[in-house]
């Protein structure tokens, strides 16, 4: 039983921080229709940047988050505004190639600038936990998870009141009629994809601080992560995205509790399918739409 | 002559409906001309070039184009259900790995021969293909495209927790020597006249689909598909089959590379870099035509053992770039571009550009 609800701790704090893994993952989709292949890339951008400012700097890395998000919401404008622009409108797998081709991109270069050594950003804290009851809470995936849990929460309070939430919303909903109404929508565009990069920055240096993080296998992982969760919970649906994180982090730690080897893997795909087949509008509620108008 | 048996949906769908065998026949060769014969022609004269190729070219040369010949047929496979059905599969490597370990299986465990372990593959491939298209078939855009990367991610992981039958994460080796082998290995010259086979089946079985009542009814899914059911096409089963005809390719390539490799792992056969290569070779040439994807296959294959052998650790960043750079540039496909272009005589490349642009 104590190793039970030990599973079930351990899911959660994981769970909190996968669902802002996802976040800004599901934002993109639900917003501008494209799957980003670079999501996970990304994420390690970011979690490279904490750990160069860790190591240089000594900077903790929960105070280096502001400068993460600015530069990869600055690296996001300048990618979403330069190329994905350019082909937003052309057939879905184009979209999916573009960004696979920059998250190669991306994933090289910074296997050239760092080797593909594992990489963990050492603080204090981080490895240190206390105990209820049976149950043992690190201190640093709890104060992640609730990190990841506040920024769900800001970001869904700026989508629904304010103006630039309402922007990106209407842009999303219906851009031909956004744009009649005097929205920018090559700037909304951007600014959204500048929302979900520093998003996944962060959560990749949350990612580096609880664990380690290497260039060639953590990518792939986390952008399958975002796909499951976006599909769980919703696109476009914040707190979707958020519960559907916390479904996939108790799912995978009981899971690997009770079944052996990679059987885990295989349940989580087996979960997607169905969902997909039966409910593509989510676990929770519906989507920020259903219907979608294409100008 | 003795009447024609009533077709089944599908045969009528593949054949052309209330035309005898021999009325068919007659038209095809009564219609036939050098204008419209000499991509066949042309088809049939690369093939004999490559046969007498292989006499004259070293064997890592051979090795090379063998890797060009699997990727054409790849290539193919993926623009049967991806460029002319327009569903974006991002799952075909899980038909490639399940015929690659059918084989192997058949061949380690059962000691059957390869010819055998072959169409079992392929048998294998067109079932999971069948098991899974009918409910997949159903998504479109975007979320088929997930569910199919699911369906591939979750072959694997079965493949790999089923470590009695198929070794799991060790890997399973085929024998190949002495009397252990089932069927004597083929040898670098064996495989390169394997895989040019396949390659030129592929091309084949796409350019006959492209061109029969089936291939118009899977563009006519592509282009709509609500009004295609309204005209009478039964959606679903073209999706199917055309899901099933790419599977039976792709399996047919995965039994091949499992038995050229000898000895491979999950993580090889079940490679979501494999259904990437394709997909980026059909977008790549210019989806929805024969010869799109064989120029994609030939040159991006080409490309990347260029960059592989010249520009060492660099290769993945220019490969990765080369690909934002040419889905920008020629986001309809590079053989789209240049066979518009000619018929238009319009060649800006900005004006390209602008298609597609928010």
């Amino acid at each position: 039983m104590a190793q039970f609800l030990q599973a079930a701790a351990y899911g959660v704090v994981q769970g909190g921080l996968l669902g802002l893994v996802a976040v800004g993952f599901s934002l993109v989709w639900g917003i501008m229709n494209v799957v980003n292949f670079s999501h996970g890339a990304l994420a390690v951008m970011g979690a490279y940047i904490a750990w160069l400012l860790n190591i240089r700097f000594g900077l903790d890395p929960f105070l280096a988050i502001p400068i993460v998000a600015a530069a990869l919401f600055a690296f996001g404008y300048v990618v979403q505004r330069s190329l994905i622009n350019l082909v937003i409108n052309a057939p879905i797998f184009l979209t999916l190639l573009l960004t696979f081709g920059l998250s190669l991109v991306i994933l090289n270069g910074l296997q050239l600038l760092f080797t593909a050594d594992d990489r963990t950003i050492d603080t204090s804290y981080a490895s240190q936990s206390f105990a209820v009851g049976a149950v043992n809470v690190p201190y640093g995936r709890l104060a992640a998870c609730f990190l990841a849990v506040a920024i769900t929460v800001a970001l869904a309070l700026m989508m629904g009141r304010t103006r630039l939430g309402h922007a990106i919303g209407a842009t999303g909903m219906d851009r031909g009629a956004a744009r009649l109404m005097g929205i920018r929508a090559r700037h909304i565009y951007a600014v959204t994809f500048g929302i979900a990069a520093a998003l996944s920055g962060v959560a990749g240096t949350m990612i580096a601080t609880v664990g380690s993080f290497n260039p060639t296998t953590t990518p792939g992982q986390l952008t399958l992560d975002a796909f499951v969760i976006s599909v769980l919970g919703g696109l476009g649906n914040m707190y979707g995205a958020l519960v559907g994180g916390l479904v996939l982090g108790i799912a995978e730690s009981i899971g690997g509790l009770l079944l052996t080897g990679t059987w885990v893997n295989a349940i989580a795909m087996a979960v997607l399918i169905v969902t997909l087949i039966i409910r593509p509008s989510g676990l929770i509620g519906k989507a920020l739409y259903s219907g979608r108008v294409e100008v | 002559m003795r009447p024609e048996p009533r077709p089944g949906p599908i045969a009528a769908i593949l054949r052309g409906r209330g035309r005898t065998r021999r009325a068919l026949l007659g038209d095809w060769i009564r219609v036939r001309t050098l204008a419209n014969s000499w991509p066949a022609l042309a088809g049939l004269a690369a093939f004999a070039a490559m046969l007498g190729l292989q006499q004259l070219i070293a064997p890592g040369t051979q090795r090379l184009l063998t890797a060009v010949f699997l990727f054409v047929a790849l290539a193919q496979a993926w623009n049967i259900i991806g460029g002319y059905t327009g569903y974006a599969s991002f799952g075909q490597v899980a038909f490639f790995g399940l015929g690659a370990y059918t084989v192997a299986v058949l061949m380690n465990n059962y000691h059957v021969s390869f010819w055998m372990a072959l169409p079992a593959a392929v048998l294998v491939g067109v079932l999971f293909a069948v098991v899974i298209g009918v409910p997949l078939l159903r998504l479109r855009g975007h979320y088929f495209a997930i569910a199919t990367l699911g369906a591939a991610e979750g072959a694997r992981e079965v493949i790999n927790n089923m470590t009695s039958v198929t070794g799991g994460g060790g890997g399973i080796t085929i024998p190949t020597f002495g009397d252990q082998a089932p069927t004597p290995y083929f040898g670098k010259p064996g495989f390169y006249l394997a895989f040019l086979v396949l390659a030129a089946l592929s091309v084949v079985v796409a350019a006959s689909l492209a061109r029969s009542r089936f291939g118009y009814a899977m563009v006519a899914v592509h282009e709509d598909e609500d009004a295609a059911g309204a005209v009478g096409i039964n959606t679903t089963v073209v999706k199917v089959v055309a899901f099933g005809v790419s599977a039976a390719i792709v399996a047919c390539a995965g039994a091949f590379y499992a038995f050229q490799q000898i000895e491979f792992y999950p993580t090889d056969v079940f490679d979501a870099s494999f259904t990437v290569l394709m997909v980026i070779m059909v977008v790549i040439g210019g989806s929805g035509s024969v010869v799109g994807p064989l120029v994609g296959a030939v040159g991006l294959e080409l490309l990347s053992q260029f960059l592989r052998v010249n520009l060492g650790s660099f290769n993945q960043l220019i490969f990765g770039a080369v690909i934002v750079l040419v889905v920008v540039f020629f986001p309809q496909g590079v053989v789209s571009y240049l066979r518009d272009a000619w018929r238009t005589r319009h060649f800006s490349v900005l004006d390209n550009v602008r298609r597609y642009r928010l």
